[in-house]
């Protein structure tokens, strides 16, 4: 044949393999099997019959490449536009389809020049498809890349991707930004990443205007329908996500039924996730904004179902809108407002933290004393035998006094009587051991120390006192922020301040009874015995002394400045997250500043409180002593008949005297150095607590003066000329 | 309605203080003249039922009993613009109505005549109270009443409630000048003595003082009597405003005076109160600068106590509670405290616990008050030995006389002679002895070390 009938052959050849057919001269290469998909999808291997003239078949080898990535570009749009793969993947097909309608009317055109123009030669050819060439080599590209993501082309994918560099190159470079091939492999490349993926080809190709004009649409297209999910969950809450492409993901099970049960913060953590593969680039930033926007939102609906959805007219419809991270922050904004607005108002959280400050810090703490003295006789049982469906009447009763703070508070049929079966230092020791603070976990200390066995010895000492505790049920959506991990807080300051609480009242009764009874009120001919006499007093008054400084310090110098001061930020919060997180902060301080938080600190406090719990249960005994030491100290009527002195008792009772006075001097003493110690290196605001239990010590010993003013240097340093 | 406290007013002294007092919680609480709560106070907030309980048409009726042997005050009281709030069961006053007299044996021996009815209304009060408290005997010891009476009703209140507090808010007589009754000196004795056994706590009022006061801060040359007990009932609803606008602490009489009372015989409180101003005594001058810090060192300046003491080096704090009234903020109550220990303004014991302790209270918010913070202290001071001691020497030189005592002779508690005299005088000296002793850095250990055994009191 000659050239110019090689040429008109192949010419005609290539309108048809450019349909995706086989031609007289151009034929499929054998390897190629039409009916694997794989094969499809890789594109067409064409190969040129033998003889065709050398100067025609470098060109026609070159034009044959369009074909190739058309055959592949129209496989994929076939495969892709399946159910499974989703309604971002649907969108980029429908745009790609459009183009290839285009390509096909370029064919039309093509072959009515052929048949029309007798000067329509090869070159004239090539001329005319390059820039469709370029949009389909474009798209075969991303195809490809998205088919590997994808691993519809199987195993012989390394050996494709041989050929083209680049794709590994891509493939690598999404490794090293984390973007999950491995989850890539398994699942289908849809939604997120469909868009991440557009756009890395975006940039990768930034220098090329052509392509990216084309990705630019694609991208716009197929954002489409992302947006219109995103818009949904911004500003309704609602997730309309058949199949499962949305950033965020959302676990049906986890209900808020569940929550009035056990309100752990199991709904707000794992309702709502973000996966986080699936984020398209444009959102990484704001993923959390959009998270929990769309989160309070869900929990305003759920809450009395109130629509707070904004009624947007004008939203940006594509990724590429200019509004479209104003659109994120305005939503992000919008539903802290209401949630806010909810939480605040409609849920009267104001109301809730006071109430919550009224049973758990006892600030009016009158119902309290009226409370523990009804239930008197149940708290002094062992605390295993404590009947808690009395106490809890009893609570009921004090609450209900005309008068009393709780009278006038709405909730107070949310307060709950229980009994904890771990002591509070030893809770607090494995807090503290465990995470140095009260942590995410919790939970697991919680479970972790009931299981811890205590001897018989110890459960009989445990008495209900020591076990009383409060629990208070906190309805949806508030338990958001006084969720049981707070809750948890609030009770350890309670049962902290109960203890204080407890011994300033057993101090109290012992001063009654050191006050009134006969042998201590009759003076004794024996200067000794009145000796003895005031030491015990002096003992107790220090110890008292002790008690109510700690407890002021706690209630007046912590908790009621902190609390003053999330009240201050209350105020102004803005969103709901900063909001949990004041109040958390709040405990959290408190719980520092009380000395709840440090094991040393912690040891020594049991230690004291424990040597003040048992002196101010010896009172009787020490009552006892006097009686049989010095019988002229009885009233007449209660004296024995032919009782004499007994001086062996004044050294049973001085020895006694000896051991506690030794016992709280020393604890009392490491406890200030320490105290000096962690003011100067972490809590200031002990020094404020050393300088009040200086007091304790009294100013006759040297020592404490020694303490003070060191405490007071650094803390107010003006002050010293 | 935990820890009631029962108010008896006895004598003409203890009746018109407490009927200040009263009109002052009135107030304080927006109780109306009725007994009806005013249409502002319904707020709540406070504990009315401290010292008032419920009718059943909802008035609020003070838990008080009013004693007198002669009707003059207590007339005052029933014809007066507070009369409708108090209980008419539980006032007493004899039909004859002759008073004691001034001589503290005529009142000590009518105890026993209105020993029953006035027994019935403890009774009475005592059970309509879901855990009572205490008691609070308001009265002058130098009188006839007041201090004879009073006395009596102290030993019967031990007996019959041993197990409940008696506070006693208790005018001492001016010791400092002569007073109109030549007699007081026997009665303050005889009445000190059931002070110092029969009751956990008193607080003194010196009538020196309160005169002194009145005329030093209120620029009046001689006080009326309505203006210092308009004084005395502005300290003691100070006292008590722990108990009813409740708070973290202090909210019970046994937490605030414990640590005030270490040891059990020197329970005499004195108080400061600062700033008087207008609105609380009329014709009070306006203190312009109300800090924490200026409050807290006024009431330790003695030309503030309500008690004329003569202050030795020796003499020392045993303990201090402040209780401040209004917005005082913590961190400064911390700094007054570091300023008044590094400037020394208050010494304190050598042997035990140096307690200063501070009460942040509410004011109440239907009393208007121009200045931002007020206090009151509540102090246990060596120093009030130096009062007893007079009053002990006023005795004394009376005594030595054998003046005036044939009015005591005439009485059943001095029919055996005058043993009675002796006793008490042994009490008080005992007292005072007790006190002296206490400023002794060997207070714990009279006898010099290793007498007591070794160790002591004064951790090393």
């Amino acid at each position: 044949m000659t050239l110019e009938l090689q040429e008109a052959a192949i010419l005609e050849d290539l309108l048809f393999v450019f349909m995706g057919y086989e031609g007289q001269y151009i034929r499929f290469r054998e390897e190629y099997n039409p009916s694997s998909q794989i094969d499809r999808l890789t594109g067409a291997q064409l190969k040129v019959l033998p003889g065709l003239d050398p100067s025609l078949r470098d060109m026609t080898d070159e034009i044959l490449k369009m074909a190739t990535y058309y055959m592949a570009v129209e496989a994929f749009v076939e495969v892709q536009s399946r159910e499974e793969f989703g309604a971002v993947n649907h969108a980029l097909c429908a745009a790609i389809r459009k183009l290839l309608k285009d390509y096909l009317i370029l064919i039309a055109q093509l072959e009515h020049q052929f048949i029309t123009n007798p000067k329509f030669t090869l070159h004239i050819l090539h001329l005319h498809i390059q820039p469709t060439a370029k949009v389909m080599s474009v798209l075969h590209a991303l195809a490809h890349e998205m088919l590997v993501r994808n691993q519809l082309l199987g195993n012989e994918e390394d050996e494709e991707s041989l050929d083209d560099f680049d794709d590994v190159e891509n493939i690598l470079e999404s490794l090293r930004e984390g973007g999950d091939i491995g989850s890539g492999r398994s699942k289908i490349c849809k939604g997120g990443s469909v868009l991440g993926l557009l756009t890395h080809q975006l940039t990768s190709r930034a220098g090329d205007p052509a392509a990216r004009n084309l990705l630019s649409m694609l991208l716009r297209e197929s954002s489409r329908p992302y947006m219109a999910m995103l818009n949904e969950w911004l500003h309704h809450g609602g997730i309309r996500d058949p199949h499962a492409e949305f950033l965020v993901k959302e676990q049906k099970s986890i209900g808020r039924a569940r929550l009035e049960e056990d309100y752990t913060d199991e709904y707000w953590e794992k309702r709502y996730t973000i996966r986080d593969g699936d984020v398209p680039p444009q959102l990484e930033g704001v993923k959390e904004k959009v998270l929990l926007a769309g989160k309070y939102l869900n929990v305003v609906r759920e809450c009395g179902g109130v629509d707070v959805s904004k009624k947007i007219q004008d939203v940006p419809k594509t990724f590429d809108d200019a509004r479209f991270l104003e659109n994120v922050n305005s939503a992000y904004a919008h539903a802290n407002e209401s949630l806010l607005k909810l939480l605040l108002t409609t849920h009267a959280l104001p109301e809730r933290l006071r109430s919550l400050k009224h049973y758990f810090f006892l600030d009016r703490s009158d119902f309290f004393t009226y409370f523990l003295d009804l239930g008197q006789s149940e708290l002094r049982k062992a605390a295993r035998d404590v009947n808690v469906s009395k106490l809890q009447s009893l609570l009921e009763l004090a609450l209900r006094q005309p008068g009393s703070v709780a009278a006038s508070d709405p909730f107070k049929e949310d307060v709950k009587v229980t009994m904890n079966d771990i002591t509070l230092n030893k809770w607090l020791m494995r807090v503290v051991n465990v995470s140095g603070l009260v942590d995410e976990g919790s939970g697991v200390f919680m479970d972790e120390a009931k299981t811890s066995t205590t001897s018989e010895k110890d459960k009989d000492n445990y008495i209900g006192y020591h076990a009383l505790e409060f629990d208070y049920m906190v309805p949806f959506p508030l338990s958001l922020v006084i969720s049981r991990k707070t809750i948890l807080r609030y009770q350890l300051l309670f049962r902290y301040l109960l203890q204080l609480r407890f011994l300033e009242m057993r101090l109290g009764s012992a001063w009654q009874g050191q006050n009134a009874v006969y042998p201590w009120k009759a003076r004794s001919r024996y200067p000794q015995v009145e000796s003895a006499k005031r030491r015990t007093y002096t003992l107790r008054a220090r110890m008292l002394v002790f008690i109510q400084q700690l407890m002021y310090f706690c209630t007046s110098e912590v908790i009621e400045p902190n609390w003053e001061k999330m009240q201050r930020r209350l105020e102004k919060v803005t969103t709901v997250d900063e909001l949990m997180q004041d109040h958390v902060d709040f405990l959290d301080t408190c719980l520092k500043e009380c000395m709840l938080t440090n094991a040393k600190l912690l040891k020594l406090h049991a230690k004291l409180t424990q040597t003040c719990e048992y002196y101010s249960g010896f009172t009787p005994d020490l009552t006892r002593y006097l009686g049989q030491m010095d019988p002229e100290l009885l009233r007449p009527k209660e004296r024995p008949p032919g009782a004499i002195a007994d001086m062996s008792r004044l050294k049973k009772m001085t020895d006694h005297l000896n051991v506690y006075e030794g016992h709280f001097s020393r604890h009392l003493k490491i406890l200030l150095e320490s105290l000096n110690y962690y003011a100067a290196t972490e809590t200031v605001v002990f020094l404020e607590l050393c300088a009040r239990l200086q007091t304790a010590w009294g100013e006759g010993e040297g020592g404490g003066e020694v303490f003070f003013f060191k405490a007071g240097v650094v803390v107010y340093p003006e002050q010293i000329a | 309605m935990p820890r009631e406290i029962i108010t008896i007013q006895a004598g003409q002294c203890g009746n018109s203080v407490g009927s200040q007092f009263w009109q002052q919680l009135c107030q304080e609480h927006g109780i109306n003249q009725d007994g009806n709560l005013e249409d502002f106070a319904t707020e709540g907030g406070d504990r009315k039922d401290v010292f008032f309980y419920q009718s059943d048409d909802t008035r609020y009726i003070p838990r008080a009993i009013l004693l007198d042997l002669e009707p003059r005050v207590i007339h005052g009281i029933q014809t007066g613009p507070y009369r409708n709030i108090y209980n008419p069961e539980n006032f007493h006053v004899p039909r004859e109505g002759g008073g004691a007299g001034n001589i503290w044996a005529a009142g000590y021996a009518a105890g026993d005549s209105v020993y029953e009815e006035v027994m019935e209304m403890l009774d009475r009060e005592a059970d309509g109270s879901d855990s009572l408290e205490g008691f609070m005997l308001l009265h002058s010891i130098a009188g006839g009443t007041g201090s004879g009476l009073g006395s009596f009703l102290l030993e019967k209140l031990n007996d019959r409630f041993p197990k409940k507090l008696i506070q006693t808010y208790s005018v001492f007589p001016d010791t400092q000048s002569v007073g109109d009754v030549v007699v007081q000196p026997y009665n303050s004795l005889l009445s000190m003595r059931r002070l110092t056994e029969n009751a956990d706590s008193v607080v003194v009022l010196d009538n020196g003082a309160l005169t002194r006061i009145a005329a030093d801060r209120l620029h009046v040359q001689n006080p009326s009597f309505a203006q210092t007990n308009q004084l005395v009932s502005t300290i003691m609803s100070a006292a008590t405003t722990t108990l009813r606008y409740p708070g973290y602490m202090h909210n019970d009489l046994v937490g605030i005076i414990a640590s005030l009372i270490p040891t059990p015989k020197c329970h005499f409180l004195m108080t400061s109160y600062t700033p008087f101003t207008g609105d609380i005594v009329d014709q009070g001058k306006t203190v312009r600068k109300t800090t924490v810090l200026d409050v807290m060192r006024r009431l330790l300046q003695p030309k503030n106590r309500m008690v004329q003491t003569n202050t030795t080096k020796k003499s020392c704090y045993i303990s201090i509670l402040n209780i401040i009234q209004g917005e005082a903020d913590p961190s400064e109550v911390h700094k007054s405290l570091l300023r008044i220990r590094e400037r020394r303004l208050a010494t304190f014991i050598p042997w035990g616990p140096a307690s200063i302790q501070v009460a942040l209270t509410k004011k109440s918010p239907h009393m208007p008050m121009s200045h931002r913070v007020s206090g009151l202290m509540l102090a246990n001071h060596t120093s009030i030995a130096t009062l007893f001691k007079r009053i002990v020497l006023q005795y004394d030189r009376l005594r030595k006389r054998n003046a005036f005592l044939d009015q005591y002779k005439k009485e059943p508690a001095f029919a055996d002679g005058l043993g009675e005299f002796d006793e008490a005088k042994a009490v008080v000296t005992d007292l005072i002895a007790e006190y002296e002793a206490a400023e002794d850095a060997g207070y714990l250990n009279p006898q010099g070390p290793g007498a007591a055994g070794e160790g002591g009191g004064v951790p090393q």
